[in-house]
């Protein structure tokens, strides 16, 4: 430790010279250099850090996302051999072109994006939240899309596809958004008390949730015998029916959002640390939190309009995500691809496990993810990063 | 023994007030939580270049001031001036690159490495796009060389013991290459010789790079021992300052901690040293 003294304060003097290609072989190692396990990446005037393992695990994620898909596309009732999907999918005339084209292949769309946007959401407000536990499925956000979506359903605002077709789900989104966007603001005005408190955050979420979901199922009773089984397939997430009327909306408020995401990946290297930590290194804590929030609770509100609340996705996917990369923060892109990963997989399995009988995916995500949970809650609270610091923003 | 008389305290405490402003200041500052006022009307100026120390008996709002300046804390009435203006009317990112802060009790999240911590002192001087930079590289190098914490870039700091993590947390502060570092009780949960350690680094700090720092320490001995101006506090006020040779007086601690004592110099280095307890004479039984 001594020697490394000494050499640390050489450069202080001097400058630092031409140091901008690999630094030349620093005294054993140079780990002082950066960041622990990550690669500089530069760009014109622009420089980034890449942290190496999350980046081989985003490779590794992407592969067996396309070989994911390329499954669900050829599995199904019927098989559809791989060599004719390619055939559909570059646009080739193809005997197969209703199932792949017009079924199977928007139905996955909508699943690899609903996937992707619980898994940043789900990444988002945990981290602002600090505790695993905080995903939107299970701090009101997706109780309270599902509350007024299915108010409208019920109330003949928005008839289901019972009766109207598939262009009323186009109606979904928007209601869906809006729910959640004010379950998540009673949720964040009832927790505020001259801060934003994390481990109140959480636990008030979780009364709304349930008083939310009673709610729900209050408006279920009321309403018409089939209207209310559509609403429960709906709120047990289901991609069934899905296709490029969804899928259309949802992509472009996703490509929206992406400069938001973009910035979240950033901002939330500070937010992990402590608040008094944040601030001290000029980070506006209170509306950094408040805009990782927001992001959060529309991409999953996005995400439950366009397949309903599918459970565990966004509790599960950032958790796996940050285990696989052991990054201080959870790695957003990976916890995308995981996401989509959950959704597109589990749809494949929930329509192929029982068949000719298709069960919601949410069934599947359920039956992994409520086990984890309580993996989760067993383990305690040292789990995902500083656990119930106090503090205030 | 030094200086007893009540003239000499007196006297260094108003040459310490009123000396050469300096870049950070507070001004009829009014400090509280909820509906408990904490510290009220004070006024103090930090000197530049110079190691002050904040002392004072438990809850007095040593810490709560020093949270204030570092603006964690928004003062009820009157202001932090940072070269003359107002902390709140200047962006919190322009702050922290000429202000530092290390919190009482930071929390590192799980599973990070020390020199991912470290670097994340950068953030201020940081852009999106811009995210590591050669200067960068030289501050982060620098500090955790000067924190004798370079050897232990790769581990994660939930692994390393309270000594090192606290060096580690200098370190950070260190990279951030603030003019003013002000610091929260840095030796708590260290043992003697990490407290002595980290003052050391502290009183090194300020020598060589000509570094503000403000610091909240419990310990008087080490207060005296460290500071360049002391402040004592007690119940919200500034009750003395100025330099510890000067204002450290029986008296002044046994109005500021309510304890008998008797002031030696330091045998060390001459500072004056608190002794508890009352003198013993040698006196006949009544």
């Amino acid at each position: 430790m001594t020697d490394r003294k000494v050499t640390g304060r050489v450069p202080r003097q001097g400058g630092v010279p031409g140091r901008r290609t690999p630094p030349p072989g620093p005294p054993r190692g140079g780990s002082a250099v950066r960041p622990t396990g990550h690669a500089l990446v530069r760009a014109g005037r622009g420089s980034f850090l890449v942290h190496r393992r999350a980046a081989v695990a985003a490779v590794v994620l992407t592969v067996f996302l396309a070989a994911v898909c390329g499954a669900y596309l050829s599995v199904g009732e019927s098989f559809v051999p791989p060599s004719q999907v390619v055939d559909v999918l570059v646009g080739r005339p193809s005997a197969h072109e209703l199932v792949v084209g017009t079924l199977r292949l928007p139905r996955m769309t909508v699943g690899l994006m609903v996937g992707a946007a619980f898994g940043v959401a789900g990444g988002l407000i945990q981290t602002v939240a600090r505790n695993p536990l905080a995903s939107p499925d299970i701090i009101g956000i997706s109780q309270g899309a599902s509350a007024l979506t299915v108010a409208a359903m019920t109330f003949g605002v928005a008839p289901p596809a019972v009766g109207g077709g598939t262009a009323t789900y186009a109606v979904l989104p928007y209601l869906s958004v809006a729910g959640g966007v004010l379950a998540a603001a009673l949720v964040y005005v009832v927790a505020w008390r001259g801060g934003l408190h994390a481990t109140r955050f959480v636990l008030i979420g979780i009364g709304c949730a349930v008083a939310l979901r009673s709610v729900t199922h209050l408006f279920l009773t009321k309403g018409d015998y089939l209207v209310a089984q559509q609403a429960q397939v709906w709120m047990t997430g289901s991609l069934n029916g899905r296709g490029w009327a969804e899928a259309a909306p949802l992509g472009g408020a996703l490509l929206v959002l992406l400069p938001g995401v973009l910035w979240a990946a950033r901002a939330q290297r500070a937010v992990v640390l402590d608040d008094g930590t944040a601030t001290a290194l000029g980070v506006r804590l209170g509306r950094t939190r408040l805009g990782l929030v927001a992001l959060g609770v529309v991409l999953a509100s996005l995400a439950t309009g366009a397949a309903g609340p599918v459970d565990f996705v966004a509790l599960l996917a950032p958790q796996i995500a940050r285990r696989m990369t052991r990054t201080a923060q959870i790695p957003l892109l990976c916890s995308a691809l995981l996401g989509a990963v959950l959704v597109v997989l589990g749809d494949l399995l929930a329509r192929k496990l029982f068949a000719p009988t298709e069960l919601p995916v949410g069934v599947l995500t359920a039956a992994v993810g409520a086990p984890y949970l309580l993996w989760l809650v067993v383990r305690g609270p040292r789990t995902g990063g500083c656990a119930a610091t106090g503090g205030t923003a | 023994m030094t200086g007893t008389g009540d003239s000499v305290r007196r006297q260094g405490a108003a040459e310490g007030g009123g000396g050469p402003a300096g870049r950070l200041a507070a001004r009829a500052l009014t400090l509280g939580y909820d509906g408990r006022t904490v510290v009220e009307g004070l006024d103090l100026d930090l000197p530049d270049g110079a190691v002050t120390v904040v002392v004072g008996p438990n809850a007095c709002g040593k810490s709560t001031l020093l949270r204030a300046l570092g603006r964690l804390l928004r003062p009820r009435h009157g202001a932090v001036l940072l070269d003359g203006t107002d902390l709140a009317r200047i962006p919190t990112r322009n702050i922290a690159r000429s202000l530092g802060l290390l919190p009482q009790s930071p929390v590192a999240p799980e599973a990070i490495t020390v020199a991912d911590l470290v670097a994340r002192g950068r953030q201020p001087h940081q852009r999106w796009w811009q995210q590591w930079s050669a200067e960068d590289e030289r501050a982060v190098t620098d500090a955790m060389a000067r924190t004798g914490v370079a050897g232990l870039a790769d581990r994660p700091v939930d692994e390393l013991s309270g000594g090192q993590r606290q060096r580690v947390w200098i370190a950070m502060a260190l990279a951030q290459e603030t003019e003013l570092l002000l610091l929260d009780e840095p030796t708590t949960y260290l043992d003697i010789a990490h407290q002595v350690e980290v003052l050391d680094l502290v009183r090194q700090l300020n020598h060589d790079r000509g570094r503000t720092v403000v610091a909240v320490l419990h310990d008087l001995n080490q207060a005296a021992r460290y500071a360049d101006h002391l402040v004592a506090m007690k119940a919200g006020r500034v009750v003395a300052q100025g330099h510890p040779g000067e204002i450290v007086t029986a008296e002044l601690v046994r109005e500021v901690f309510g304890l008998a004592s008797v002031v030696v110099p330091d045998p060390v280095t001459g500072s004056p040293l608190v002794v508890p307890g009352r003198p013993r004479l040698p006196r006949p039984a009544p």
